[in-house]
């Protein structure tokens, strides 16, 4: 596999590069060029979440691309936001990326693209099976691709409500629950569903946000708890908190877990968004190569099956089963009836105004 | 040996630095810090050309032209000076508690007559030292959460349970924690050039230990006691973990806000713009302690008198 | 009422204090590090050693802490020289604009640390030195820098500079003076300061974030990264970990110099 055990080592290697240099700064012939290009790397990089996020890219996606190809898959577990600068100032800087593939909200690559960060992926192959919502609006060509879709749902503590689910989001504003509410901290997730909550329709969105800032300012008096995917298990398994909106694979890893917790979609409805893979500019000629091979192998049915059962999350990939504890849940839309439960937010209308609703929902909360 | 390598070094340097130069020592000294240092002005430098430009949403560069939009959006949103406020509140809370703790446990290292004591104390401090913050602040949650231990021991006792976490207390609390070693390895030196003589002649003199400990051990304390402050002060006032942790998502401080703006919401120039901000206020305010600390004093005196 | 008794009860009650406040945290993260069950908690669910033993398996946590020790000693080694000489310059030299020097020198600590990382990410990309482990070393060493100008400059106050003059008026040369009688009476700010860098840089998960990549990840970047989607026991094992290396570092310390070092003034 490696070129390691030819009797050629490192050599062979290096007179490759070599010549696939000299070939394409004299303009010769390809075929050296070909060689170069579709080198298999050391290893690929991919930014992923952790937890039970990286462990199920792990078994579903990286390890059988591994068994199938030979290259090692290292998990980058830098936060999403925070690898972003990174890639921009390598791709601005003109220098190798640190990571090869980036597993990102589709908002985040959807920015990162507007900026040239990223590759076309307009030529990988399977693309045209996959479900619509796979390839991003929006924005010209297939900079990145939607892999699944995700519900922010209404997680809570059985214990807290005995007598069933809670059925609206307003009850984030029973005095009950004084401290005892958690949203992610920049408001990611609920930002639609608050406008819808605090007495507005989902066509207010995004010129008429002053329903959801009302809420916010209800629920600021109830003082929320704000925190990230980590925060939201460790908050209930401590019991600090009796309800939240976090995306379902929290819930069920958590549930799984045995905390004692499940979810719902209450009557306003649930926040429904994607998840894709992108590749940034820059990376060597092979390394992007095998980049885009892992993505075409990540929205293979083999790999939509495993990894996103192992999530929780209906798949790109068309006609695939949930998994058997998620079946008729409504964080598991399938059907267009259970799609309508949800409230989904054009990729355009999210770039351009989710940072407003993040600097607005947080002069609220930070009062 | 040794003493054949220093010489041949004098040698060279008589050459390379002759004495006349020797007036120009102390700026040599400082060179390489300086440089150093200046590493984190460059820095500064692109913040500043950053916070100078607006962000384009349909882009998400920052715009070409020049404008002071950044700094005008901090003025017109009440919510950052809310939070500058708070991170200037809580350094100055969380230093004097700190400082206040920190001297006597100072004190007593120096001052106890047994050794063991003293090697307990000193491992006591260095200790804490090697859990990183993050470590500490999820030790504070099983301490003070809603179920956690004090919590347990109040509900044992027939007491409602207090909510003692997410909130600016715990913040400082948690703050205050982190930064003592800092206070305390930073006094201790101060503490120790102060010889117990003096201590003892104010006592002969018929000053109780705390007229004693007002009017003769602070005072000579006081470049530790400026250090210590000053260190604790500007860490506290530009931290991030704490009030992240700690904090619940709502006390948040300047430092969360950059964070905020450059990582969340992309706007590299507004979070340049706060960050500009804050490091005039933090340098302004070091400035200010210096002057004050500096004068009337009865420190230990200085190079230039 | 102000007597002797009244100022031992006083003192020792706010250490008896600080005491609690800095081992609490501490001994609830060692409890639970031994927990045999998913969770942080104290008191831990029963008693394993599974976190431990999970950590050590993972090849990462080997590669990150040898890194973490590489790139804590690089600080150290560059700190030392430059920290003393800085603080010995602006304690003992007539400099001008003393004061200036000194808020600028502080500005490690005035500039919060998520700036500096964006910042020495851009400065180090532009000269293309990012992906080494040394640039870490040299951001973590300017990032901590007033603290070992600080420790030194404590030790300076106390330096009686009549015995550089008697060297001086002997006829020894500048360096010889440098290493025979200001180093040795400065020598113990220099090694609480050359300590405390080391530790620092030991924990320091915020800068060095944005200047690693996760081929040359160290041990705190780790950590941090872990825990922003879960968290498990081996955090507590980590720390554990951590807390070991201090006890050997401190033991050190004390066989080869002595703790009370510390509390010297010269």
């Amino acid at each position: 596999m490696s070129d390691k055990n030819t009797p050629f080592g490192f050599g062979r290697r290096r007179f490759l590069q070599g010549s696939a240099l000299a070939a394409g700064a004299l303009a010769l012939p390809q075929f050296a060029l070909a060689h170069g290009h579709t080198k298999k790397p050391s290893e690929l990089i991919v930014r992923a979440w952790g937890g039970a996020w990286g462990e199920s890219l792990k078994a579903g996606v990286a390890d059988p691309f591994t068994a199938a190809t030979g290259i090692p898959v290292r998990l980058d577990f830098t936060e999403d936001n925070e690898i972003k600068p990174k890639i921009w100032a390598a791709v601005d800087q003109g220098r190798v990326p640190p990571i090869h593939v980036n597993w990102d909200t589709t908002t985040n690559a959807t920015i990162s693209a507007l900026r040239g960060a990223t590759v076309d992926l307009g030529d990988l192959k399977g693309l045209d099976g996959l479900l619509s919502i796979a390839k991003p609006t929006g924005i010209d060509g297939w900079p990145l691709v939607n892999t699944y879709s995700y519900v922010y749902v209404c997680a809570y503590r059985p214990e807290a409500f005995p007598d069933g689910p809670p059925k609206s989001w307003r009850v984030m504003l029973d005095p009950k629950f004084k401290g005892r509410v958690a949203l992610y901290d920049d408001g990611i997730g609920f930002n639609p569903i608050a406008v819808i909550a605090g007495g507005g329709t989902a066509a207010d969105i995004p010129n008429n946000m002053e329903p959801a800032y009302a809420f916010y300012r209800d629920l600021k008096k109830n003082e929320p708890l704000l925190g990230e995917d980590a925060d939201f298990t460790t908050w209930f398994q401590n019991g600090e908190i009796d309800i939240a909106c976090t995306i379902s694979v929290n819930a069920r890893a958590a549930k799984q877990k045995g905390i004692n917790v499940e979810w719902t979609v209450p009557q306003e409805g649930c926040k429904v968004d994607t998840d894709g893979l992108w590749i940034p500019k820059g990376l060597p000629e092979n390394e992007e190569y095998w980049s885009k091979r892992f993505i075409e192998f990540a929205v293979t049915r083999e790999a939509q099956e495993k990894w996103c059962s192992l999530l929780g999350l209906p798949p790109v990939f068309p006609g695939l089963e949930p998994p058997a504890d998620l079946a008729g849940d409504p964080s598991y839309p399938t059907a267009p009836a259970d799609f309508e439960k949800l409230v989904s937010v054009p990729s355009p209308i999210l770039v351009e105004n989710q940072p407003i609703w993040f600097a607005k929902f947080s002069e609220i909360m930070q009062g | 040996m040794t003493l054949a390598i220093l010489q041949r070094t004098d040698r060279f340097v008589s050459v390379v630095w002759p004495s006349g130069l020797h007036g120009m020592n102390g700026y040599l000294f400082l060179l390489p810090a300086v440089a150093l240092v200046f590493i984190l002005v460059i820095a500064l430098g692109y913040m500043l050309e950053f916070s100078l430009h607006e962000l384009d949403l349909s882009t998400y560069r920052l715009k070409e032209a020049y404008s002071l939009t950044n700094y005008q959006t901090i003025l017109d949103r009440p919510v950052y000076l809310r939070v500058l406020w708070r991170s200037l509140l809580a350094a100055l809370i969380v230093t004097v508690i700190t400082v206040f703790l920190a001297f006597p446990y100072a004190y007593l290292m120096v001052r106890t007559s047994s050794a063991a004591t003293r090697k307990f104390l000193l491992v006591a401090l260095f200790l804490p030292f090697f859990i990183g913050q993050v470590v500490r602040a999820y030790g504070w949650l099983i301490i003070l959460g809603k179920q956690g231990l004090l919590n347990s021991i109040l509900t044992g006792l027939g007491l409602p349970a207090l909510d003692l976490i997410y909130n600016y207390p715990a913040v400082i609390l948690g703050l205050v924690q982190y930064m003592l070693p800092f206070a305390v390895l930073l006094l201790t030196p101060a503490v120790a050039a102060i010889s117990e003589d003096v201590e003892l002649a104010s006592e002969s003199l018929g000053a109780n230990w705390l007229q004693t400990f007002r009017h003769v051990v602070i005072p000579m304390a006081t470049p530790g006691l400026v250090g210590s402050s000053v260190v604790v002060f500007t860490l506290t006032l530009t931290d991030f973990a704490m009030p992240e942790i700690l904090g619940g998502g709502t006390s948040d401080f300047i430092a969360n806000a950059i964070y905020d703006s450059y990582f969340q919401i992309s706007n590299i120039g507004l979070g340049a713009a706060l960050a500009i901000l804050l490091t005039l206020i933090g340098s302004a305010l070091v400035a200010l302690m210096f002057m004050i600390a500096g004068t009337g004093t009865l420190a230990v005196t200085e190079a230039e008198e | 009422m102000n007597g002797p008794r009244s100022k031992a009860i006083a003192l020792w009650g706010l250490v008896a204090f600080s005491l609690i406040l800095l081992s609490f945290p501490t001994v609830i993260i060692i409890g639970a590090s031994f927990t045999a069950g998913e969770i942080i908690q104290f008191p831990p669910e029963g008693f394993s050693l599974r976190w431990y033993e999970k950590l050590w398996q993972l090849d990462s946590f080997q590669d990150a802490l040898l890194r973490t020790f590489y790139v804590s000693f690089i600080c150290t080694l560059i700190s030392l020289p430059v920290g003393t000489l800085a603080a010995l310059a602006t304690v003992r030299y007539r400099i001008r604009f003393r004061r200036t020097l000194q808020v600028y020198l502080l500005l490690p600590f005035t500039i919060p640390l998520v700036v500096s990382g964006l910042g020495m990410l851009i400065v180090f990309g532009e000269v293309r030195i990012l992906g080494q482990l040394w640039p870490v070393g040299l951001a973590l060493c300017i990032i901590n820098l007033p603290f070992m100008i600080w420790a030194v400059s404590a030790s300076v106050n106390g330096l009686d500079s009549e015995l550089e003059n008697a060297a001086a008026n002997c006829g020894a040369a500048p360096v010889q003076i440098f290493f025979t009688v200001t180093l040795p009476a400065v020598m113990p700010g220099v090694i609480t300061g050359a300590l405390l860098m080391f530790i620092l840089a030991f924990n320091e998960f915020l800068v060095s974030l944005f200047l690693v990549d996760s081929r040359i990840v160290t041990l705190p970047v780790q950590i941090y990264n872990s825990i922003r989607s879960v968290i498990t026991p081996d955090l507590a094992a980590v720390s554990v970990v951590y807390i070991l290396i201090a006890v050997i570092a401190v033991w050190v310390l004390d066989r080869l110099v002595g703790l009370e070092i510390f509390l010297r003034s010269k």
